[in-house]
C-alpha cells in the first residue's frame, strides 16, 4: 500500500546517526515561574520508537512536551529536531515535521470531523490554496487510520468523548509529521477508545516509522506500548529504560508514593497498586 | 468536500437570497415613502431611469462629488437623498456584520461585537471631544470618530499584551478601556448646554443614517471593499483560530500576527461604519449569530452570509427608523437595539447552551 504520510527519513539531508528528536540537559521555566519546571533533562527518540513520559501530577511531563514542541524555549540546554535546534525552525516547517495532540483540545461545536481533519493540512497550504489531491489523500488516510471515516460529516458536539479524541488525533495525523507528541491521549476515555488510540499510535510507529513521545498516566499502558519509559519526578528524570527494567515496586513507592506489586508475564508488566504511602516527593513544591 | 465551490451550500444560498429580498423590499419602501411620495413602480422607474443610469456626468457627481446635471424633483429626491441612504445602510450593515464575525472568532466568544475591543468608546469619546472642545473641527467629525475608535483599539491591545495576548485578556482590556472612556464621555456630556447639539451627539452615539448621502457612500466604498475582501482572504485563518491558539500554533500559524491583523481588519470595518453612521449597536452582534446558526461555523460561508444579512437587517431597521414615526425620524441604532434585544432573549430561552462557541 502506498503511504503518502511517511517520510523515509533520508530525504532531508541528515544522515540519521542522530536521533530524530532529542534534548540535551534541557531546563525549562515558565516566564512567571520561580523555579524551573523541568531541569536538565536529556532524552533521545528515534524514528519508529515510542517513548512514554510518566510521573506523578506536576512532575513536568506536559512542560517537557512544550519544550519538545518549541512552545517553551530552553532556559538552558538544547532541544534538537533532526540535528537542528528546534528554535531555528520556522513555524510552518516545524508544523510539517512535528505534530502535537494537546490535552483536551476544544473546537467549535458545529465543526464536522472532515472539516477538522482537513485543518491538519494547514501547514501545507499556501494563503489561497485549495485542498490539493495530496491534501485529500492525507486527510482520507488519517480518517481511515483512526477509524473516523464513518463520522466525517458528524459535528464535534454530537460525538462521544472517545470519538472526539480520535477525530483530533486524525487532524494531527493529517499533518503528516515524522514526530508526534501526545499529551495524555488516553485520559478520560473508556477502555475501548483507550485501546483504539494506542493501537493507532502503535501502527504509526511500526508502519510509518514515526518517532513518538507520549505522556501517559496509566503505567501499565505505558509499559505495554512504549519502547522506552522516562520517569519524571519534580522536573528531573529519575529513571529511564525498557519498561520491564524501569517499573519496579521500589520506583512506584519512591516516585508515585504507592505500595504496589509488579509482575511480568507474557502480556507485559502488571502493576497492582495496593495503597498510598504517607510520604512521597514526586510533586514539585 | 471536493471542488472549488463546494463551500456554497443550500443554506448559504437561502441566506443570500432571503437577505437580498429584504434589502430590495426595504429599498422600495425607502425610495417610495417620504415628504415627496412616489409609488413603488415610479420609484423603481426613477432608479432605473436611463437618463441618470447611463449619464456619465451624473455618476461623476455621485462618485467624485462634482456638480449634478439638471433633473426633475422626483429624480433628485430618489438619486441624491433616498438611494444613497439605502447604499450607506448596505455598507454599514455589511461592515458591522463582517467585523462582528471576525471578532467573535478572534476572541473565541460568540458574544463579542465589533465594539468589544473599544472601538465604540474611542469613537464616542472622539465625537464628544470634537463637539465640546475642538468645535472648529466639526466638519471632520466622522474622521475623528474613526481615528478615536482605532486608537482605542491599539490601547486595548497594548493593555492586553504581556509577551502575547489571549482572547480573555483582550476582552477584559476592552471592558476596562470602554468603562474609562465611557466615564469621560459622560462627564463631557454635562458640559453641553445646547439641546440641538446634545441631540446630534445622542444620534451619533446611538447610530443614525439621517442625512447620509453620496459623500458617505464615497467615504465607505473603498474601506468596505478592502475590509470585506481581506476578511474573506483570512477566512481559513479564522477557521483555524477557532480551534484554539494552542492548536493553531502547533499547526504552524503565527497566532499573534494573524490575530492582530484580523482584529485590525475588523476595527477598520467598524471604524468606517462609525464614521458614516455613528455607533449602531447589535447589528455586528446579532447578524453573525443568526448566520452561524444557518450556515455553520465555516468562516467563508459565515462571512459571505454576513455580507448579505448585515445589509438586510440594517436597511430594514433604517426603513423602520425613518418611516415608523414619520415625519419624525428615530436613530436607526434604537431600532436595531429594539430588534436585537428580544432576539437574544429568544435565544436565551430556547437554547441552554447559548454563548458557547
Amino acid at each position: 500500500m502506498e503511504q503518502p504520510l511517511t517520510h523515509d527519513g533520508t530525504d532531508d539531508g541528515t544522515d540519521g546517526t542522530d536521533s530524530t528528536l532529542a534534548t540535551a540537559e534541557l531546563t525549562l521555566q515558565y516566564p512567571d515561574g520561580e523555579s524551573p519546571a523541568v531541569e536538565e533533562v536529556s532524552l533521545a527518540v528515534d524514528a519508529g520508537q515510542l517513548t512514554a513520559l510518566v510521573g506523578p501530577n506536576g512532575s513536568g511531563k506536559s512542560t517537557l512536551l512544550k519544550g519538545l514542541s518549541a512552545q517553551l524555549s530552553p532556559e538552558t540546554g538544547r532541544a534538537i529536531l533532526d540535528g537542528r535546534a528546534l528554535a531555528s525552525y520556522d513555524d510552518t516547517t516545524l508544523a510539517r515535521r512535528l505534530g502535537i495532540l494537546h490535552q483536551e483540545p476544544d473546537g467549535p461545536d458545529a465543526l464536522t470531523v472532515a472539516e477538522l481533519v482537513s485543518h491538519g493540512r494547514y501547514p501545507y497550504r499556501g494563503f489561497l490554496d485549495q485542498l490539493s489531491d495530496a491534501d485529500r489523500a492525507a486527510v482520507e488516510r488519517a480518517l481511515s487510520l483512526t477509524g473516523t471515516a464513518a463520522l466525517r460529516d458528524r459535528a464535534l458536539a454530537d460525538l462521544s468523548g472517545g470519538q472526539r479524541r480520535l477525530a483530533w488525533l486524525a487532524m494531527v495525523l493529517a499533518q503528516d509529521t515524522d514526530v508526534l507528541l501526545l499529551d495524555e491521549p488516553t485520559t478520560f476515555l473508556d477502555l475501548h477508545h483507550q485501546l483504539t488510540v494506542m493501537q493507532v499510535v502503535r501502527e504509526l510507529r511500526d508502519t510509518d516509522g514515526v518517532a513518538i513521545v507520549a505522556v501517559l498516566h496509566d503505567i501499565e499502558q505505558a509499559a505495554r506500548y512504549a519502547d522506552e519509559m522516562v520517569v519524571l519526578s519534580a522536573g528531573c528524570v529519575v529513571a529511564r529504560g525498557p519498561p520491564a527494567e524501569v517499573v519496579t515496586p521500589e520506583l512506584l513507592a519512591r516516585v508515585f508514593g504507592v505500595e504496589a506489586t509488579v509482575d511480568t508475564d507474557a502480556q507485559g508488566v502488571r502493576v497492582r497498586p495496593l495503597r498510598p504511602l504517607a510520604q512521597h516527593s514526586g510533586e514539585r513544591r | 468536500m471536493t471542488g472549488r465551490y463546494s463551500w456554497l451550500t443550500r443554506e448559504l444560498g437561502v441566506v443570500v437570497f432571503g437577505s437580498s429580498l429584504v434589502v430590495l423590499v426595504s429599498a422600495t419602501l425607502q425610495l417610495s415613502f417620504g415628504a415627496y411620495p412616489l409609488s413603488p413602480v415610479e420609484a423603481w422607474q426613477t432608479l432605473l431611469d436611463p437618463a441618470v443610469v447611463l449619464n456619465r456626468a451624473a455618476w461623476e457627481a455621485f462618485i467624485l462629488g462634482g456638480p449634478l446635471p439638471e433633473y426633475e424633483t422626483g429624480t433628485l429626491v430618489t438619486w441624491t437623498i433616498r438611494f444613497p441612504r439605502v447604499l450607506v445602510g448596505v455598507f454599514v450593515g455589511m461592515n458591522l456584520a463582517v467585523s462582528g464575525a471576525i471578532l467573535q472568532a478572534v476572541t473565541r466568544n460568540e458574544l463579542a461585537s465589533p465594539f468589544v475591543l473599544g472601538v465604540s468608546s474611542g469613537a464616542g469619546l472622539a465625537v464628544l471631544l470634537t463637539v465640546v472642545v475642538f468645535t472648529g473641527l466639526l466638519p471632520y467629525l466622522p474622521l475623528f470618530a474613526a481615528v478615536g475608535g482605532g486608537l482605542a483599539f491599539l490601547l486595548v491591545y497594548s493593555i492586553a499584551w504581556q509577551g502575547g495576548t489571549s482572547p480573555v485578556r483582550l476582552v477584559l482590556a476592552g471592558v476596562i478601556v470602554s468603562s474609562v472612556f465611557g466615564s469621560v464621555q459622560t462627564g463631557l456630556f454635562l458640559l453641553l448646554e445646547d439641546v440641538g447639539v446634545i441631540q446630534s451627539v445622542v444620534a451619533w452615539t446611538t447610530g443614525s443614517l439621517v442625512g447620509a448621502d453620496w459623500a458617505q457612500v464615497r467615504m465607505m466604498l473603498p474601506w468596505t471593499v478592502l475590509a470585506v475582501g481581506a476578511a474573506l482572504l483570512g477566512s481559513r485563518q479564522l477557521n483555524v483560530l477557532t480551534l484554539g491558539e494552542r492548536t493553531a500554533s502547533s499547526l504552524g500559524m503565527s497566532v499573534e500576527r494573524v490575530r492582530f491583523g484580523l482584529s485590525g481588519v475588523a476595527v477598520l470595518a467598524a471604524a468606517a461604519s462609525v464614521a458614516a453612521a455613528g455607533i449602531v449597536g447589535f447589528v455586528g452582534l446579532v447578524v453573525p449569530h443568526i448566520v452561524r446558526r444557518l450556515v455553520g461555523t465555516d468562516h467563508k460561508r459565515l462571512l459571505v452570509g454576513c455580507a448579505f444579512a448585515g445589509p438586510a437587517l440594517m436597511t430594514a431597521a433604517d426603513a423602520g427608523a425613518r418611516l415608523a414615526l414619520s415625519p419624525a425620524q428615530i436613530p436607526v441604532g434604537i431600532v436595531t437595539g429594539l430588534v436585537g434585544g428580544p432576539y437574544f432573549l429568544y435565544l436565551m430561552r430556547k437554547h441552554g447552551d447559548f454563548g458557547g462557541f
